[in-house]
C-alpha cells in the first residue's frame, strides 16, 4: 500500500467510518497492548565457561576462571481482561578464579595473580512482574530481589509504553532503583570492608517507528547513576570512585525480507560514562523462518576505551587506581546461533556463542590488560504455552 | 477498552487511563452507516465464495482478523461460542481473514477451530473499505444492513458486551 | 566525547530515523511482517536478561536495554 491513508478513501460512507475509527487502537504487533492470550511456563539451563588464561598471563596461581551454571524458571500468566502477572526464578552456581591484581612478572610484563583456591558461589533472583494493558498501551512493575553470599540486591523497575494515534509509533519510558549490599566473604583472600552499600537508579526513554509493512525503526536515550561503594572487594589494587554516572544512546533496526521470510536484525548503543569509558556495541543478526524452526545468527563487535584511572599495573599512591582488564581498552567479538522449534504447544530453544576480546581489536588506545577474558555460553530451553 | 467507541479523548497516557474509569461513549446521533458490500473467496464452512448481500434480512457480526494477531486467539473461540448459542435466534457470523498466504489461515483453524463460514481478503482491498482500525475489528450490522457497533481488538470480558448489544439487535 | 563519536550518532540516528523515504502508513491489516517474531527487538526476554547479565559483568558498559535490574554475580 503506497501512499494511501487510513481515511483517505472517497466514498462518503467509508469516510464516515473512517471519522468513526480514526482514533481506534491498533495492534503494532501480535505481542503489543494485550495481555497474552496463553499462559507460558519456561526452563532454560545455561552454561557460562571462561577461557583459561595463557601461561603468559599469568604469574601465580590457577590458570582456569570462572564457568557459571545458569537455571532460569519462569511462568506468565494473564490475569483477567487488562492484566499479566510473571514470575522468574534465577540460579546461577559460579565457581573457578579470579584475577586478584596484576604484577609484574618474571619476564618483565604484567602477570596477573589469581585469586588461588576455587570460589563457589550461587546467587538467587526472584522477581515478579505485574503488567497492565490498555488499548493504547501498556505499564508494568517489576520487583526482584537477588542473593548471594556477598551480595545482596533489592530492585523495582517501572516502564510504560504507549502508542500514537495512527499506532505507527510507540513511546516507551521506563525508571528502576537498585539497592545493593556488598559483603564481602573474607575466607579467601585479605579482604577491608565488612558491609557497604550501593544505589543506582537509571531512566530510559526511547521511541519505535515503524516506516513501512517490512521495516521498524528505534531510538533510546538511557541515563544511570550510581552512589556508593562501587570498587571490588575481591581485588587488591582497586579503589573506584563513589559515584558513577552513565549515558546510552542506543538504536535498532528490523527489515523483514517476505521473499526469504526472513528479517534483517541491526542494534547500536553508544556508552559514555563519567570514569572515561565510551564504547561502541554494534550486533547484527538475521532471523530465519523456517516453517516450524527459526535459526538466528548473529554477530556482535564491541569496543571500549580506558577508565582514566586504569592502568595494566595499578599505581596504589593514586586517588583511584584500578588494574581490571574490564576497565581497559579492547575490542571484543561475538558470533551465536540460535534454534529454536516449534512443536504444537511446545518451544525448543537452543543457542551457543563464542566471545573473544583482545587489545588490538578496539578502536580507542590504550595498554592491554594482560586477563581479557574469552567464554564460551550455551543454553538449551524448553517453553510450554496454554490456554 | 474495546467497546463501542465512536469518539474518543485524545490518545493521551493520562488520558487513556482516565478513559478506562468511563462507559463507552453512546454512537453519535444519525451516523447510519451501511456495511460496503463485499465478494471474497471463502477458505472454511463455505464454498465458492461469500458475500454480504446474501446476509441482509439477519443480523451479522462481520470479523476481520489474522493469524499473527495474538487477541485473535481470544476472539475467534468468543465469536464461535456465541454464534452456537445465538445462531438459532438469527445471528450470523462472517469472518474475513487478512492473511497475504491461505495457509496461515488454515493453520490458525486448525488450531482454533470455528464453525462460521470464513473468507480471505489477501489484498486488503475489504479491510480498508471497512477502514479497519486495529485486528481484530468486528462490525455489528442489523437486518437492514448497517453498521450499529464496532468493536476494536479483544480481550477476555469482550464476548459478554458483545453478547448483550447482539441480543439487543435480535429483538429489534 | 570525541569527534569519531558525535559523527557515529549522527549518522547512524538519522540514517536510522529518516530511512531511506519518510515513513509510510501502514494500516492494522498490512501488520503481519511487523508482528513476525523476527521483527522483535529481543530474541526472547529470558535470553535478552541472561545476555544482558553476561555483557554488563564482563565489560565497562552496562544500560540501554531498558531499565536497570538488581544483582551482581559479577567476577
Amino acid at each position: 500500500m503506497s501512499g494511501h491513508t487510513r481515511t483517505g478513501i472517497d466514498s462518503p460512507l467509508v469516510r464516515s467510518i473512517s471519522a468513526t475509527l480514526s482514533a481506534l487502537p491498533a495492534y503494532q504487533s501480535a505481542l503489543a497492548d494485550a495481555p497474552p492470550a496463553y499462559t507460558e511456563v519456561g526452563i532454560r539451563h545455561s552454561y557460562y565457561t571462561e577461557d583459561s588464561l595463557d601461561a603468559s598471563a599469568v604469574t601465580f596461581g590457577s590458570r582456569s576462571r570462572y564457568d557459571i551454571d545458569v537455571t532460569q524458571l519462569w511462568i506468565e500468566a494473564p490475569v483477567g481482561g487488562s492484566w499479566s502477572v510473571a514470575l522468574d526464578v534465577q540460579n546461577d552456581a559460579m565457581s573457578g578464579a579470579s584475577p586478584w591484581f596484576v604484577g609484574v612478572g618474571l619476564d618483565g610484563e604484567p602477570g596477573v595473580v589469581m585469586s588461588g583456591a576455587s570460589i563457589k558461589d550461587n546467587r538467587v533472583e526472584v522477581g515478579v512482574t505485574t503488567r497492565y494493558f490498555w488499548a493504547d498501551g501498556n505499564a508494568g512493575l517489576a520487583i526482584s530481589h537477588s542473593d548471594e553470599d556477598d551480595y545482596r540486591a533489592l530492585s523495582f523497575a517501572f516502564d510504560a509504553s504507549w502508542n500514537s494515534d495512527d499506532n505507527a509509533r510507540t513511546w516507551t519510558a521506563s525508571a528502576s532503583r537498585s539497592n545493593d549490599t556488598v559483603t564481602p566473604v573474607k575466607e579467601r583472600i585479605p579482604v577491608f570492608i565488612d558491609e557497604e552499600s550501593l544505589q543506582t537508579q537509571s531512566l530510559y526513554f526511547g521511541v519505535s517507528q515503524i516506516l513501512s509493512r517490512t521495516q521498524i525503526v528505534r531510538i533510546g536515550l538511557s541515563y544511570t547513576m550510581s552512589e556508593g561503594y562501587l570498587t571490588d572487594p575481591y581485588k587488591f589494587a582497586d579503589h573506584r570512585p563513589e559515584d558513577h554516572d552513565r549515558w546510552t544512546l542506543s538504536s535498532g533496526y528490523r527489515q523483514f525480507y517476505s521473499a526469504l521470510d526472513g528479517a534483517l536484525q541491526v542494534d547500536y548503543r553508544l556508552y559514555s560514562d563519567s570514569w572515561g569509558t565510551d564504547s561502541h556495541t554494534l550486533e547484527v543478526g538475521w532471523h530465519q523462518n523456517l516453517g516450524r524452526h527459526v535459526l538466528a545468527p548473529y554477530l556482535r563487535y564491541y569496543t571500549q576505551s580506558e577508565a582514566d584511572f586504569f592502568s595494566p599495573i595499578a599505581d596504589r599512591e593514586a586517588d583511584y587506581y584500578a588494574d581490571d582488564y574490564r576497565l581497559s581498552s579492547y575490542g571484543a567479538l561475538t558470533a551465536g546461533l540460535r534454534w529454536t522449534v516449534q512443536l504444537g504447544d511446545w518451544q525448543i530453544e537452543t543457542q551457543a556463542e563464542r566471545y573473544q576480546s583482545d587489545g588490538e581489536w578496539g578502536l580507542f588506545s590504550g595498554e592491554e590488560a594482560p586477563a581479557l577474558v574469552d567464554f564460551w555460553r550455551a543454553t538449551v530451553g524448553l517453553t510450554w504455552r496454554f490456554d | 477498552m474495546t467497546g463501542i467507541k465512536i469518539m474518543r479523548l485524545p490518545v493521551l497516557f493520562f488520558a487513556s487511563l482516565l478513559s478506562l474509569l468511563h462507559p463507552a461513549t453512546a454512537p453519535a446521533d444519525g451516523a447510519i452507516t451501511k456495511a460496503p458490500d463485499f465478494r471474497l473467496p471463502a477458505i472454511a464452512n463455505a464454498d465458492g465464495t461469500i458475500g454480504l448481500d446474501s446476509y441482509l434480512g439477519k443480523v451479522t457480526y462481520l470479523d476481520f482478523w489474522a493469524s499473527w494477531c495474538g487477541p485473535c486467539r481470544l476472539s475467534l473461540p468468543a465469536l464461535d461460542a456465541l454464534y452456537k448459542e445465538l445462531r438459532s435466534e438469527g445471528l450470523e457470523v462472517v469472518a474475513v481473514s487478512v492473511d497475504v498466504v491461505d495457509e496461515d489461515s488454515l493453520d490458525f483453524l486448525q488450531r482454533y477451530s470455528v464453525s462460521y463460514p470464513v473468507a480471505i481478503d489477501t489484498t486488503g482491498d475489504i479491510a480498508r473499505s471497512y477502514a479497519v482500525g486495529g485486528m481484530p475489528s468486528g462490525y455489528l450490522i442489523d437486518r437492514t444492513g448497517v453498521i450499529r457497533a464496532v468493536h476494536v481488538g479483544f480481550k477476555r470480558g469482550d464476548e459478554e458486551k458483545l453478547r448483550q448489544e447482539i441480543m439487543e439487535l435480535l429483538e429489534e | 566525547m570525541k569527534p569519531v563519536v558525535v559523527k557515529l550518532i549522527v549518522v547512524c540516528g538519522l540514517n536510522l530515523l529518516t530511512g531511506c523515504a519518510g515513513p509510510e502508513p501502514v494500516a492494522p491489516w498490512e501488520r503481519g511482517y511487523l508482528a513476525d517474531p523476527a521483527m522483535q527487538w529481543q530474541r526472547s526476554a529470558r535470553e535478552a536478561k541472561f545476555a544482558g547479565h553476561v555483557y554488563t559483568s564482563k565489560e565497562a558498559s552496562s544500560g540501554g536495554s531498558g531499565a536497570a535490574g538488581g544483582g551482581c554475580g559479577c567476577n
